[in-house]
């Protein structure tokens, strides 16, 4: 930029300085005070006393917040193969010849991500609902009425189901990502390969995946970010329940800070929240990288 | 000295219009309290609320006349919807930034009080005008060291009530368990709908009336006054014990008991494909508005009954659960201004006063902290006279659970007995836990 046009530094930064306060004050506030409080006992009131490392021997007893963690990781296994995997075929699909109206495709694909997470919740409860729902009507139109259930209250199933509306929402989310880098490829590459007899399996395995491996990194990312701070959709269909068969972390640190009125503890379980989402975003990182990397050797 | 006479001048009007304003605060036209300032109020009373429901009915009517008779106040309301109103005032609480004047829940009386979070207003209540009309029990759970901290407000309505199709089960309902299962056998519909959804149902709707037969008044009060009864007594885990084989064992209940809320549950009593339906006083006044346009039949033969008794129960058989859940309370701070906190205790005394007791016992027959002179009884339906006595004359009463002791406790109770009552815990594991949170929050 020409010096003469050129803002000076202080207005620079006095124009800065705005959004990186408020930044400052949304997201580093809150999480510095939320390390402070996780060393306090701190419930039912105002009062707050410093109890040093208790909160966290606690957690690491707590069996509901492994178990939340748990099923937090499940949701991220089904989201990563379900959101990711699906949308990668899907853009194979949408990008391949045959298929007519791509925009509409694209558009509709990713109409459900554009959805609040709780209407997604209600709408999928009404598709599992015992009397009401889609899903037992189907069993008893195919004659399998001996297979309808009250779904929601199959303790070992409902990870699941509750995983499946998630999936459901986020496949567009992916699958406009994924759109984005493959278009980015050079389609003379595209041309050689078949030309070179490379079908459409081959071309997706060695051609477009190694060409948009960065991109799946970030959407795997993106994806383990998401599952591990799950909690509306869930919220609204189960509450957690049956018991706590589908209890996530977020939801059981929501539950012990404002229902519980547990503030100290409610702050250590966001503290771990952040510290084993850190991990495990960064032990993907690792894993890919390393076996990418082996790949490449 | 022109300064000086406009100064004069300027004192002058200041001064006389101070006075005016005492002298309109001091006449009956603009209520008789000498506040000149705003009052924080918070509550649950939306105006959604308040259709069809008579306490937040009246409680919303009580604050408009107090706003017309003290129009020099500025009440500012923060109304959000129950479940709001409690993660928010219990926020407030944490953030020692509690308002004016707000809704006390009974369980959490003893803490807040500890932790001087409510004034203590126990000579408030006993200068009250309608001291002598209040109902001393309703006083309860709002007191902890012989202190009272709320005036209880709203209306005394009962958390466990068995309605009944009087159609199929005949005029009066089945008084034990074993004959409820006897005459559901030969029914072709669900016998009894009820919606655990929300966790909470089975605690409030059932177990704590339930449990009441097992351990009677004296074990419960032991446990809220921590004077060494145990959630692992045989009494208490007996009740536990009879909810999961009613539950689990006996088609007596819709089978998505666990999945689907009160709300849902009730919709298969008003549809038809329930012979009965247990809840609280908030699902009998939708139910009755709902049947009142909808199914006439229905509505003229729905009658009401206690939960029947269980074979292994040895304390009282005719007990349901009532009281009132939320107490008007003032925060400490309020007393640094006399004059506001004396503004605080009048909305408090017109809130739940007989003002309250006559519009709620006149428009929907309910009762208050104080009881209801004269009801012109000639312009209720049956339902509703129906409902009154059954209520407030023909059963015993017993203590609603999570009035008492602590969320976190109720929280673990309410969080396990949803996975025993689907047979895959024990009544016994789950009394443990729920005694480890108690020793743990209590």
């Amino acid at each position: 930029m020409p010096n003469a046009i050129r803002p000076k530094n202080k207005v620079i930064f006095a124009y800065l300085a705005l959004p990186v306060v408020w930044f400052v004050f949304a997201v580093f506030v809150p999480l510095i005070t939320a390390f402070v409080y996780s060393f306090c006992e701190w419930k039912n009131g105002p009062t707050k006393t410093f109890n040093g490392i208790q909160n966290y021997i606690d957690l690491l007893n707590d069996s509901e917040f492994w178990l939340s963690f748990e099923h937090n990781i499940f949701l991220v296994a089904v989201c990563i193969v379900g959101q990711i995997g699906i949308a990668f075929i899907l853009v194979l699909m949408i990008n391949s010849r045959l298929v007519k109206l791509k925009g509409i495709h694209r558009t509709f694909g990713f109409f459900p991500s554009t959805v609040a997470a709780v209407s997604i919740g209600f709408i999928w409860k009404m598709i599992y609902d015992n009397k009401r729902g889609i899903l037992n009507w189907f069993l008893v139109q195919i004659g399998r009425e001996d297979l309808t259930q009250v779904w929601l209250n199959n303790e070992e199933l409902v990870m699941l189901l509750v995983a499946i509306p998630l999936v459901w929402q986020w496949i567009g989310y992916y699958m406009v990502i994924i759109l984005s880098a493959i278009s980015s490829i050079d389609q003379e590459i595209f041309e050689v390969a078949e030309i070179d007899g490379a079908n459409a399996f081959k071309r997706a395995i060695y051609i477009v995946l190694p060409l948009i491996k960065n991109t799946l990194l970030v959407c795997i990312t993106l994806c383990i970010a998401g599952n591990m701070k799950a909690f509306d959709n869930i919220y609204v269909m189960t509450k957690g329940g049956p018991g706590t068969s589908s209890m996530v972390m977020a939801m059981y640190g929501y539950k012990t800070s404002f229902e519980y009125s547990n503030m100290g503890y409610g702050s250590t379980i966001s503290v771990g929240i952040f510290v084993l989402s850190l991990l495990v975003i960064g032990g993907s990182q690792w894993l890919i990288g390393k076996m990418t990397k082996d790949k490449d050797v | 000295m022109k300064k000086k006479v406009l100064s004069l001048i300027l004192s002058t009007v200041m001064v006389a219009g101070l006075l005016v304003g005492c002298g309109g605060g001091s006449n009956g036209e603009g209520g008789n309290l000498a506040y000149n300032g705003t009052l924080e109020l918070m509550h649950y009373s939306t105006s959604e609320e308040s259709q069809g429901n008579g306490g937040s009915d009246g409680f919303r009517t009580m604050i408009a006349e107090w706003k017309e008779a003290n129009p020099n106040i500025t009440l500012e309301e923060n109304v959000l919807a129950n479940a709001d109103y409690k993660t928010q005032i219990a926020t407030l609480a944490a953030a020692n930034d509690l308002p004016d004047v707000f809704l006390l829940q009974g369980m959490n009386t003893a803490a807040w009080a500890e932790q001087g979070l409510v004034l203590d207003m126990t000579d408030i209540i006993k200068d009250s005008p309608y001291y002598d009309d209040y109902n001393q029990s309703y006083f309860v759970p709002f007191t902890a060291n012989e202190k009272i901290y709320a005036l209880p407000a709203l209306t005394g309505g009962t958390c466990t009530v068995v309605m009944y199709d009087k159609r199929i089960w005949g005029d009066t309902f089945p008084a034990t368990w074993a004959d409820v299962e006897a005459k559901a056998a030969t029914l072709d519909v669900t016998p009894i709908a009820f919606g655990n959804g929300g966790q909470w149902q089975a605690n409030s709707c059932f177990l704590s009336t339930l449990g009441d037969r097992y351990h009677g008044p004296e074990w419960f009060m032991s446990i809220v006054n921590k004077g060494g009864a145990k959630f692992t007594d045989a009494e208490f885990v007996a009740a536990l014990a009879e909810t999961q084989r009613l539950f689990n064992e006996t088609d007596l209940f819709n089978e998505d008991f666990n999945t689907i809320t009160n709300e849902d549950a009730r919709e298969y009593y008003i549809d038809g494909s329930a012979a009965a339906f247990i809840g609280g006083n908030w699902d009998v006044s939708y139910v009755q508005a709902t049947l009142a346009e909808t199914n006439k039949d229905l509505y003229d033969n729905t009658g009401f009954a206690v939960l029947p008794q269980s074979a292994d129960a040895k304390k009282q058989r005719n007990s349901q659960n009532i009281g009132l859940g939320y107490g008007i309370a003032i925060n400490p701070k309020v007393a640094e201004d006399a004059d506001k906190l004396a503004a605080a205790i009048d909305l408090a005394y017109k809130l739940t006063g007989p003002d309250f007791s006559n519009f709620v016992a006149a428009n929907y027959a309910l009762g208050g902290l104080t009881a209801a002179s004269d009801v012109d009884w000639s312009k209720f339906d049956q339902w509703t006279i129906d409902f009154y006595n059954w209520s407030y004359v023909d059963t015993e009463t017993c203590e609603i659970y999570d009035s008492y002791v602590s969320s976190a406790v109720w929280g673990v109770l309410n969080t396990n007995m949803q996975t025993m009552m689907n047979g895959d815990m024990t009544p016994e594991e789950v009394a443990k836990l729920t005694q480890e949170a108690y020793e743990a929050n209590y």
